[in-house]
Parts: structure tokens; C-alpha cells; sequence
């Protein structure tokens, strides 16, 4: 008897709760799609060196201007060109993604390596927007450009034998990046990353990374060292704080 | 002993299901009761706790529950406000506000009766005042810890109405969201009183949590069968034009979802199917509730006092429309961050055929101005075709063509555009993705006239009018330039939004406007019941 009752009141309560659930909403369809801007990729042409930032398809995500993102995508990043490509399998095509449609993007290495490229816009030289890789993110944040030059070079045969004199060259450019303040230029050696900090700081600064036993060589040394510095609150100098463009202002 | 015990739980889980069910706390408030054709009504909804859609429809219906008119407004914290155009046309009588949310809108929506007089035929044929009756109404809970003080009973025309509104403790923290907070003239005869409308079952609309969602389905002409792999394109003209697609799946259901768009927008849906032999037609579903069983009302006499009334809003009415006194001003919005280019890409150049000399058609157009471009009319057989800037050979496919934004397929559409007919001519000479479409080359052709007549509708193309959602709006301070001019304002103070707190104030100015008048304030609390209080007085 009281099995029975017990499973009619199981019953019952199973079906409350399935009508709530009914009840509760229909949920929306599925809205997303691709929005994805851009032209076919068009190869570039064979040289020694290589113009992509990896030599295979990267899963990654893309941030558009308007906030939303798009992810589960192969991606390759083009240091030559400072273009994202992404590879369309429903079409079977490479796409260079119109930058003015991207806020950023983001790309996973295989062994799980997380690299964030944010648009900005630099005002130096070859001036417009260009993706940064975000090293470091603060008050201050160290980016760099991973930008490669087509250059010449000593004569060489590529693979079909032909003879050539132009390689790709990686050249990348670091900064140290304030939005009020803008871009800073610095390169990944010691002496380098000092010049960036007023004549009191330096030396504690020195005393700091031998504490902490960072060589600063090397762009993961590098990155290790101004991460310590950032921490223990010392500030970086952008030509506006130094004392000749005080002058030049005042 | 135990069956005994069961039942009482059962009764338990019934009694707190229906409770809960009851307390939804869903109403809407206007500003008035009793309007003019042609005036606009202010209204506040308070939509369910539970319900996560973010849009709320108002709309207009008649006593047989057809729409007339309908907005469709952004719901933020489980409320929303904004305004009602009421048309000029209507003929005298009680017409009914439905409010609802598409993803209950066959189990709930919440109706207000409302009295319209035309305004150039007072009364009309209406022989009598019909009011609503046999459904559940729903009552606000009046409440005594909402202090309204400082309001005199009788005040001057054109003098200063100074409030102090004070809310006990214990209430202000059981109230959910703003208050709502107004000062009108009431019509005694005629009080309008909301109800429950849940008589009808239609079928429910999808939960709109990010936007107006748009739904149809693609099916074949010839046999009605669904189509799968069919592309449905949704294009909203504008500088820069809106697109979307979808490709249709087994179902052949398409959806697009419009959440940047605000005020009165058109659209246009097309569709286009892999196959030849397959003739695709688009049906949209219902855009809004349908009509649902209609309600029944009881008949009640015409009080003199109300016709009089009537009239005298009526010379108000169009006084205030004669001097061009406007109710409300559209508020700022924080516009979110929208596309900064079309989606078929950066132009790779842009022409305006007015700066040339006059050409009579669009061959003539190609030849002259748009180098890259190869328009041809052999035989009355239109053919285009744009280069590949990367290759600096002609695309063998027909490029993307557009009209003011909208995809055009057959090229005798623009074989006649002359000069006089092009505002603009954007082309991209490259090969263009927007997601999984190809376009080889584009071509976008904006009209001077930009009022579509080119583009026919028919079973591949439908053109809709659609109310997005509605800019927001505060109501507009008295600004009469010229004292000779009466102020004819029936509504005095309107804020939907007034933020809660033990003490406030209210300050307005009464109109040139005579008779009763009432200060209303209105909340909902955490538990979904509305409260309110409230305080007459008459202008004299």
C-alpha cells in the first residue's frame, strides 16, 4: 500500500516538474552564424624564412568591433603582412579576415599556450592599426609586433632549385604600451629595459631581478623581469614623463 | 494515517506551484484612460519575474482582438516603458492594450481597456460605454507606507506642485526596480483596470533574450515540403546596410535576430535554393500574438459629465497639435558599437555617376565610369562581371549585385539606371567572403530615390515594416512661448523610472488644464505584487 502511494507521489511530483520545465520557456533557436569578413588569401610567393607566425593552422578566436566573438576556428597569423587568415572548411578557402572588422584575436598553441593580439593603433612609423601580441597586461603593457621584413639575402637555391636572393626575417619590435601614454620602444636586453626606469629605480631594479636570478636575455626572460618590476610598483618612463619633453612642453 | 499525509504534501506542492504561477507580477500602467485619436499614451510594463525574454509588446487591439497598432519595447530589470501612437483614424470607442512576451504569449498577457474618441467625430456612433467583464482583474495592493505629502486638494492653473514622497524602510527594501511616478487628469466616469487574458491558447513564440527574433519557413511551391540547404538573406537598408543569412536545415526554418535596431525599420527577406527545379517560397510566421478568443464586455450608459468631457479634450487635442506641443523628447542613447563598414567589404573605389556627364542606362554607366566593371545588354541578355583585382582577370560568375543594400538577381533590374537614378556605386574588386557566401566581385547601386519600387515582392522576396525596438523617451517640459497660449497638458509629471529611496520629491506645474487630477505612485515588490499609492486633487 504505501509503495503505492509513495509512487504516485513520485509520479505526481514528475509530472509538476516536467510542466514547469515545460512551462518555463522555449528556449531561442540557434541564432549564431558566420560573420566572418574578408578576400581569399593569396599565397605568397616561396622564399626562405617563413611569413606566418607558426607553420600550421592554429585553433584560436576572434573578437569583431561590435563585441562578439567567434571561436572554434583555424587561424594563422601572417607576420609578413600583419593579416589574420582563417580557413573556411564549408568552402575549402583560406580568408584574410578584414582587420577593420576585428577588436583581436586569440591563438592556442597544441600544447595549450594561450596568445592574445589586440588591433591598436600606432601612431610611429608605418603608422594604422596593427595586431600586438599582449605579453603583459597592467597599467603598462608590454606588446610586441611580431613583424617579418621580405629582405635580401646571400643568393641561395630553394627546394625546386631555384636560385633566389630574398628571405623572410623576423624583426620584432617590443613596447611597453600605456593607453594615456601611448608606445614606448624597448629591446630585450637589460640595459634596454633600465633605460625605461628613472635613474633612482635602477638600481634597485638591478638588485631585484639578481634577487630574483633573471638573466634578462630572451623574450620569456624578458616578460619574467618587467612582470617582477610591474609588481613591486615601479613605473615605467614614456617620452612624455622625460625631463627633455617636460622642458620642450613647459 | 501516511495516505493522509501524502495527500497533505500533494496539496502543499499544488498550493506553491499556483502561488507562484499567480504572482508574476506582469501589468502595465498608461497615463490616462480615456484619449484622443491621434494622441500618443504613455505607458510602464512590468513584465514577469521569471521571464527571461527581453522584449515586451504593447499593442492596440479592438474589442474582437485585432491588432491595430503595436510597439515593441526593451525590457531592463523586468520593466519597460515608452509610448503608444494612437492613430487618427479610430473611430470612437473602448479598445483594448495587450500587453505579452512572445514566449508566453498564448498562456499570458495582460489587457487594459481604454477609452479612444475620434477627434473630428466625438462620440461617434458609440451609444454606449462597453467595459470589460468575466475576466480576472487584477488588483494593485494600496499601500499605506508610501506618504505623499505636501499636495494640496485644490491647486491654480500654471502653479508649482512641490511633493515630498517618503517610502518606510521595511518597503523600500522589498521593492524590486523603479517606481513609477505620475500626475494626470482622471475621468471618474471612465477608470480603466487591467486583467488577466489567458483565455486563448495560441501557440508560444520563442524566448527573445537578445532581440527581436524574425522566423519563417522556406518551402517548396510545387509541393510544400520544407527545403533543406535553402539561403535566406534578411537585408535592413540603411548607409550601411544590415545583413544576415541562414541556411535553412530538414525543417526549412530560418531565424535572424534583430537587437541594434531602434524605431520604425524595413526589411527584406529573400531566399534563394541550390537547385533549379525547386521553386522556394518564404512564409513568415505571426509577427505578433493573434487575436485569441475575444473578450466579453458589458454595456454601460453614456454619462453626460463624459461626453462633455470628451469634448472639451477633443478642442485641447487639437489645439496642442495645431501649435505643435509635444508630449514627450526622444533620450540620448548609448548607441552600441555597429559595423563601420558594409559586409560585403571596404569598397576598392566608390563612384557617383551626378559628378559625370548625363548617361541614360547602366551600359552606358560601365563603359564610362566604372573601369573594371563589363556590363553588356546583347539580346536583352544583361550580363556583369567585375575583375579580380589579385589577378587582374575578369570573375567568369556574376558578381554580388545590390539595390540600396538588398541582393538583386536579375540584371535587367538596373539595365535602365541612368544617371539621374544613382546616388552611388560601390564596387570591391575581390573576391569577398561574409561567412560561408562567396561573392565574386561585388556591385552595390544606391538610388537617389531609395524607396525600393524597383524590387517586386514575391515568393522569394518579402518586404516588411517592422517597429524595432522604441528610442526612449521622457516626457517634455512645458515650453509655451507666449503666454497667450494656453499649456494643455493633461499629463503634468510622467517619470517611469524613478529611482526608489525613503524620500523624495515631486515637482511639476499644473496646465491651463481643469478638473481632477491624481499623483500616483507605483512599485513592484521582490514577491511580484504591485503596490501603489496615490493622492487627488482638482486644478481650478
Amino acid at each position: 500500500m504505501t509503495t503505492k502511494l509513495l509512487k504516485t507521489l513520485l509520479l505526481f511530483l514528475v509530472l509538476i516538474f516536467a510542466q514547469n520545465a515545460r512551462s518555463q520557456e522555449i528556449q531561442s533557436p540557434d541564432l549564431k552564424f558566420n560573420k566572418i569578413k574578408g578576400v581569399r588569401f593569396m599565397p605568397y610567393l616561396y622564399y626562405r624564412g617563413l611569413p606566418f607566425l607558426s607553420n600550421e593552422w592554429q585553433s584560436g578566436k576572434i573578437e569583431f568591433t561590435t563585441g562578439e566573438i567567434a571561436d572554434s576556428l583555424n587561424l594563422v597569423y601572417s607576420s609578413f603582412k600583419d593579416e589574420l587568415i582563417y580557413y573556411n572548411k564549408t568552402l575549402s578557402a583560406q580568408i584574410m579576415i578584414d582587420k577593420a572588422s576585428l577588436n583581436g584575436f586569440w591563438l592556442t598553441e597544441k600544447n595549450g599556450t594561450t596568445h592574445q593580439f589586440r588591433k591598436q593603433y600606432y601612431n610611429g612609423f608605418s603608422e594604422g592599426d596593427h595586431f600586438f601580441e599582449v605579453l603583459s597586461s597592467g597599467e603598462t603593457d608590454l606588446l610586441v609586433y611580431r613583424k617579418v621584413e621580405l629582405n635580401t639575402s646571400i643568393l641561395y637555391k630553394d627546394e625546386k632549385g631555384a636560385l633566389k636572393n630574398m628571405a623572410y626575417d623576423p624583426s620584432y619590435q617590443y613596447y611597453f604600451y600605456s593607453p594615456k601614454k601611448g608606445y614606448t620602444f624597448v629591446r630585450l636586453n637589460k640595459n634596454s629595459l633600465l633605460s625605461k626606469f628613472n635613474k633612482q629605480n635602477q638600481k634597485p631594479i638591478k638588485k631585484l631581478l639578481r634577487k630574483n636570478s633573471i638573466s634578462v636575455n630572451g623574450e620569456e626572460n624578458f616578460v619574467r623581469a618587467w612582470k617582477i618590476i610591474e609588481k613591486e610598483g615601479f613605473k615605467v618612463l614614456f617620452q612624455e614623463d622625460s625631463p627633455q619633453t617636460q622642458k620642450k612642453q613647459l | 494515517m501516511k495516505k493522509q499525509i501524502i495527500l497533505l504534501l500533494l496539496l502543499i506542492v499544488a498550493v506553491t506551484t499556483t502561488k507562484a504561477q499567480k504572482n508574476s507580477g506582469f501589468n502595465f500602467y498608461s497615463d490616462r484612460d480615456v484619449y484622443i485619436s491621434g494622441e500618443t499614451m504613455l505607458a510602464k510594463v512590468y513584465t514577469p519575474l521569471d521571464n527571461p525574454s527581453r522584449i515586451v509588446y504593447l499593442d492596440l487591439v479592438n474589442p474582437h482582438g485585432i491588432r491595430i497598432t503595436g510597439i515593441s519595447l526593451q525590457v531592463k530589470e523586468n520593466q519597460a516603458d515608452g509610448f503608444l501612437e494612437l492613430p487618427d483614424s479610430l473611430s470612437s470607442g473602448t479598445y483594448l492594450i495587450r500587453a505579452y512576451q512572445k514566449n508566453t504569449e498564448g498562456k499570458l498577457k495582460t489587457i487594459r481597456e481604454v477609452w479612444i474618441s475620434n477627434r473630428f467625430d466625438e462620440m461617434g456612433k458609440a451609444g454606449h460605454l462597453n467595459r470589460l467583464d468575466g475576466l480576472e482583474k487584477i488588483n494593485d495592493r494600496l499601500t499605506d507606507q508610501i506618504d505623499i505629502e505636501d499636495i494640496a486638494s485644490e491647486y491654480r492653473i500654471n502653479s508649482a506642485i512641490t511633493s515630498q514622497i517618503k517610502i518606510e524602510k521595511s518597503l523600500l527594501n522589498e521593492i524590486d526596480g523603479n517606481l513609477l511616478v505620475s500626475i494626470a487628469q482622471i475621468e471618474p466616469s471612465f477608470v480603466g483596470s487591467s486583467f488577466k487574458w489567458t483565455s486563448d491558447h495560441g501557440k508560444e513564440g520563442w524566448t527573445e533574450d537578445k532581440g527581436i527574433i524574425l522566423s519563417g519557413t522556406i518551402t517548396d511551391k510545387k509541393t510544400s515540403v520544407p527545403l533543406t540547404g535553402a539561403t535566406v538573406y534578411l537585408t535592413i537598408p540603411d548607409s550601411i546596410p544590415g545583413f544576415q543569412y541562414y541556411v535553412t536545415r530538414t525543417d526549412g526554418r530560418f531565424y535572424f535576430l534583430l537587437n541594434n535596431y531602434f524605431g520604425p525599420i524595413e526589411a527584406f527577406i529573400q531566399c534563394y535554393s541550390t537547385s533549379q527545379t525547386q521553386r522556394p517560397k518564404i512564409k513568415m510566421d505571426e509577427l505578433f500574438a493573434p487575436p485569441g478568443t475575444s473578450p466579453k464586455f458589458t454595456q454601460q450608459p453614456i454619462p453626460e459629465e463624459f461626453k462633455k468631457s470628451i469634448a472639451r479634450n477633443i478642442d485641447a487635442i487639437t489645439f496642442q497639435k495645431i501649435f505643435a506641443q509635444d508630449k514627450f523628447r526622444t533620450l540620448n542613447l548609448k548607441k552600441e558599437k555597429q559595423n563601420l563598414y558594409p559586409y560585403y567589404g571596404e569598397p576598392t573605389k566608390t563612384v557617383n555617376p551626378q559628378l559625370f556627364i548625363d548617361l541614360p542606362n547602366f551600359n552606358e554607366i560601365s563603359k564610362e565610369l566604372l573601369s573594371g566593371v563589363k556590363f553588356r545588354n546583347y539580346n536583352n541578355e544583361p550580363t556583369l562581371q567585375v575583375i579580380n583585382s589579385a589577378t587582374r582577370l575578369f570573375f567568369e560568375e556574376k558578381p554580388l549585385l545590390l539595390i540600396d543594400g538588398i541582393p538583386v538577381n536579375d540584371l535587367n533590374v538596373i539595365k535602365n539606371m541612368g544617371t539621374k537614378d544613382i546616388a552611388r556605386i560601390d564596387i570591391c574588386q575581390n573576391e569577398r567572403f561574409y561567412g560561408n557566401l562567396r561573392f565574386p566581385g561585388v556591385v552595390a547601386i544606391y538610388s537617389t530615390k531609395a524607396d525600393y519600387s524597383i524590387l517586386h515582392e514575391s515568393d522569394q522576396l518579402i518586404h516588411l515594416k517592422l517597429e524595432a525596438f522604441q528610442l526612449p523617451v521622457a516626457l517634455a517640459e512645458p515650453s509655451i512661448p507666449e503666454p497667450s497660449i494656453p499649456d494643455l497638458r493633461q499629463v503634468i509629471y510622467w517619470n517611469p523610472s524613478t529611482i526608489p529611496s525613503e524620500s523624495f520629491g515631486v515637482k511639476c506645474y499644473t496646465s491651463t488644464v481643469t478638473g481632477t487630477f491624481k499623483l500616483v505612485i507605483r512599485g513592484r515588490l521582490k514577491d511580484g505584487t504591485i503596490i501603489f499609492s496615490e493622492k487627488q486633487f482638482e486644478v481650478k
